[in-house]
């Protein structure tokens, strides 16, 4: 059963286990690929994990040059390869999410692969596997669509704000928040 | 058993050339499942690998634990004994050389029996720490009182864990961390915090706590900063540090005011509501908020929450327990959870975040200076007879109860206590007011350090033994929620290192106390001897055999026998452990911090923990990703503040009380209240904030009042760029 990586926002605590998790995922060399950002740190203690969203028709490969960031079968957006990469850093520029890095001294783009070792075979990624709060999650799309009737939300955009940006993700992203709708018990 | 909700079936990644050792954390009592990679042709500890099949925490893990493995195989590790000759560079990295365990052991032999024959017994202590195995920790206890035959033995649960004890003792009579499992926690309808960074400082906990919110349950935190979990909740009782014991009174005023009382429950169960009805009427939302600087509107809506809340559950920890009414503050919270009943059954109780690993069950089995095995009394003849016999010693040879880890530095100093054996435990960063502890540090005749790192206090030691991280030895640990659990051998002892327990009986056989240690050849035989130590006391852990917690995911104690299942849920037949079956609700004046800010020391200061780290940093800023997420201390100060003494984000300070003083740079926060500032303790030698704090004691847990005292900020003009 198909699987997805989730993301409940709201829920972030700021802890960054799922970029120490992700040094540990096999093929990642001990660097992570995603990001953690304090939203308004001299206001408050707010953060929020900003991972790859694995699009659909990814902006990263369309403006590579050499074809070096492969789509894997599950859907999942390749880190560059090494023989191909030629290090122009077009798909830093191009991803709307700022996702790739760039290590200069391999000339080398790297990205989250979705841990793919681990993914091809339905192992929950390393970032979702630990997350203590549950803002990372790796749900079936049954599950997926369950939480969206749960929330009952609103404005209809609950997944990554589809016309804008990049278009339609493999990660589903809860936007408006996950108490929104909650009714409460008492 | 308890397999829910979140609970999935998921296979493991399984490389070539790996096995995976299943263990939990070596960090603090939430005990977190994981695996630990193995390289079967080195093997050698490689990684981690979640370990989806723990009920209590699913695979998670937060960033201490992910990295935790990085320990085991550090460039730190200490490889062999270490001895130093030259005295005058105690204190300081230096003078240590190499020596094999037979020098070292004789060192310390000829040292240790001159300073007994010169000064008696008691000249000598040891100061011990609950990081490590329920095995450890309770040969530890032997070690001081049958091998050393010294009365001063205490233990850094004084710095942690003892306050709650204290208070779980008067109000039920019995000590377990937690009335009811942690599968219990997302099920319930309100949960009540106190004092806990949840977030930072147990956050597998956080799945849970927020599924309560998504469920439509509340969340009621109360403490001085906006914490992460304080940031979502429902009311956030945002009190000046040190006045708990006022909001506690203040919101069981209400509910007994309003109604809330479970008056067939507090009749059948409990003593003491008519004593603490009166005393608490004084408490108004108004007094109370005068009292603790919440505003009125925020105590009534928690009252209401907590009271109209079917099941509820208090749970609190170090913030309210590091006071020097860190006794009655548990007891005061405890109370809101008798008046209403909320207790006894599933989903509902009372539960303290229990900081080290094994802070539950270190402090149940004699490590401490009152206690022996099984939780029994040092004081009382019949639990002293029942562990003699298991030790073999008669009850004469007992001795007597010491004094708490603070004052034994007190006794260091007036030269009662002038030999110390440390272990698993640093104190010269993580005790209070550190430039009197360091001082008499260095002024002992002869000091033991067994470490696996050259920690700050091992810095004082004439001998450090290499002792072995928790991944390199097997046994037991109790968890927060009072679950015994296995902790596995995943890789030899690096280099010359030893268990402590093997280091105990060695040096028993060398001090000429062999016949009582000699027959523990492994931990096994120490955990089963441990057992019938406790057998028949209130933590009765004699029904719980490793084999037991392999079938059962863990065994909750008490567990009597071979044939009983253990303990998940306390007082589910209402019977607490007083002599009556019955809890007690506490009256408790309140009384304020031990300092309180003046016109010399204006602000609050308070101390905590981040995310990172565990408790002095030892272990932890070792590690490079946990040290680059944050390398150094920092001052929060709320903009206002800020303002008044002309002090920018990221500028450095020097921040002072009457004890010590210290630069930090400043964090500029709105999540602080204005009149408090906070850094986190968990760095060493001019970095540690615990120069600054109080060494004032509870009266009856002798815990110190890390979390409130009087400090004031300086800015520092010309702060070179470090």
């Amino acid at each position: 059963m198909k699987k997805r990586l989730y993301l409940e926002l709201e829920n972030c605590i700021g802890c960054r286990s799922c970029l120490a998790a992700c040094t540990q995922c096999g093929g990642h060399e001990e660097r992570n690929r995603n990001y953690v950002y304090d939203v308004n740190p001299l206001v408050n203690r707010q953060t929020m994990p900003l991972m790859c969203l694995h699009c659909v028709n990814p902006a990263c490969a369309r403006s590579c040059p050499a074809q070096a960031i492969q789509i894997h079968e599950t859907g999942a957006v390749l880190s560059a390869l090494v023989e191909k990469c030629i290090g122009c850093q077009n798909c830093t520029i191009a991803c709307p999410y700022g996702i790739p890095k760039f290590d200069t001294e391999q000339n080398l783009m790297y990205k989250c692969d979705l841990c793919i070792d681990r993914t091809k075979d339905g192992i929950p990624p390393m970032c979702a596997s630990v997350c203590p709060s549950n803002t990372l999650q790796w749900l079936t799309d049954e599950e997926i669509e369950a939480k969206q009737k749960q929330f009952n939300l609103d404005n209809g955009k609950w997944v990554t704000s589809m016309p804008y940006l990049e278009g339609e993700t493999n990660v589903r992203v809860n936007l408006p928040g996950i108490l929104q709708g909650v009714t409460k018990l008492f | 058993m308890q397999r829910d909700k979140f609970f999935k079936e998921i296979e493991n990644l399984r490389h070539p050339n790996e096995t995976l050792v299943k263990t939990h954390c070596s960090y603090c009592g939430m005990q977190c499942g994981m695996n630990l990679r193995v390289n079967t042709e080195t093997n050698k500890i490689i990684g981690v690998e979640p370990r989806y099949d723990w009920p209590v925490t699913v695979g998670k893990m937060c960033p201490k634990g992910v990295t935790a493995y990085q320990q085991t195989n550090h460039d730190d590790r200490i490889l062999k004994p270490l001895i130093r000759d030259d005295a005058s560079l105690k204190g300081t990295k230096e003078g240590f050389r190499e020596a094999t365990w037979d020098e070292a052991y004789d060192l310390i032999v000829k040292n240790f029996q001159q300073l007994q024959r010169d000064y008696g017994k008691d000249s000598l202590s040891v100061y011990s720490g609950v990081s490590m195995t329920n095995e450890k920790c309770y040969l530890t206890g032997k070690f001081a009182r049958v091998g050393l035959q010294t009365r001063y033995i205490d233990y850094n649960g004084r710095f942690c864990m003892a306050s709650a004890a204290g208070g779980f003792m008067r109000s039920f009579g019995v000590d377990r961390g937690s009335t009811l499992p942690w599968t219990d926690l997302h099920e319930t309808d309100c949960l009540f915090i106190a004092g806990s960074n949840t977030a930072e400082c147990h956050p597998t906990s956080m799945f849970r706590v927020w599924a309560v919110q998504e469920r439509g349950g509340y969340l009621i935190v109360a403490d001085p900063r906006e914490t992460p979990i304080a940031r979502r909740a429902d009311v956030h009782l945002d009190l000046r540090p040190g006045t708990d014991l006022a909001l506690a009174n203040g919101i069981l005023n209400l509910l007994i005011q309003n109604g809330y009382a479970d008056e067939e429950f507090v009749n059948n169960h409990t003593n003491g509501f008519e004593e603490t009805k009166e005393l608490v009427k004084e408490f108004t939302p108004e007094y109370t908020s005068e009292l603790t600087g919440v505003a009125p509107e925020k105590i009534i809506r928690a009252a209401e929450i907590y009271g109209k809340a079917p099941n509820a559950i208090v749970m609190f920890a170090r913030g309210i327990e590091q006071q020097v009414k860190g006794v009655d503050n548990v007891s005061g919270y405890t109370n809101m959870a008798l008046v209403t009943g909320k207790i006894g059954r599933p989903k509902a109780g009372v539960a303290t975040f229990t900081g080290q690993g094994n802070g539950q069950g270190g402090r149940e089995h004699g490590q401490k200076a009152d206690a022996l095995p099984g939780y029994r009394k040092i004081n009382n003849p019949e639990h002293v007879k029942a562990v003699a016999k298991v030790w073999g010693i008669e009850p004469e040879e007992m001795p007597k109860e010491g004094v708490s880890a603070y004052e034994m530095f007190g006794l260091m100093e007036q030269k009662v206590i002038r030999g110390l054996y440390l272990l698993c435990s640093n104190p010269a960063v993580s005790a209070p007011n550190l430039n009197y502890v360091r001082e008499q540090l260095k002024n002992l005749d002869f000091m033991v350090c067994s470490d696996f790192y050259l920690s700050e206090s091992a810095e004082f030691a004439d001998v450090i033994l290499p002792t072995t991280t928790w991944s390199e030895d097997e046994g037991t640990v109790t968890n927060l929620e009072g679950r015994c659990i296995k902790i596995n051998k995943a890789q030899d002892p690096l280099g010359e290192s030893k268990p402590d327990w093997q280091i105990h009986v060695e040096l028993c056989e060398r001090l000429g106390r062999g016949k009582y240690f000699s027959h523990l050849k492994t931990a096994k035989d120490v955990g089963d001897e441990f057992r019938l130590a406790s057998k028949g006391g209130y933590a009765d852990y004699y029904g719980i055999t490793w084999d037991k917690i392999e079938k059962q995911d863990g065994v909750f104690w008490p567990c009597k026998d071979e044939n009983d299942p253990g303990t998940p849920h306390m007082f589910l037949d209402k019977k607490f452990y007083h002599p009556d079956g019955k809890a007690k609700i506490c009256a408790l004046p309140y009384r304020p911090p031990a300092e309180e800010p003046d016109e010399e020391y204006p602000l609050r200061l308070t101390t905590g923990r981040v995310v990172y780290h565990y408790l002095s940093g030892n272990q932890t800023r070792r590690i490079n990703f946990l040290r680059d997420m944050c390398p150094e201390p920092y001052v929060e100060v709320h903009p206002e503040t800020a303002e008044q003494y002309n002090i920018k984000h990221e500028e450095f300070v020097r921040l002072y009380t009457r004890r010590g003083e210290a630069e930090y740079k400043v964090k500029i926060t709105e999540a602080i209240r204005k009149d408090t500032v906070f850094v986190p303790y968990h760095f060493g030698h001019d970095k540690s904030i615990n120069l600054l704090t109080i060494g004032a004691l509870d009266p009856m847990s002798r815990m110190p009042e890390f979390k409130a005292c009087a400090a004031q900020i300086e800015k520092l003009e010309l702060k070179k760029v470090q």
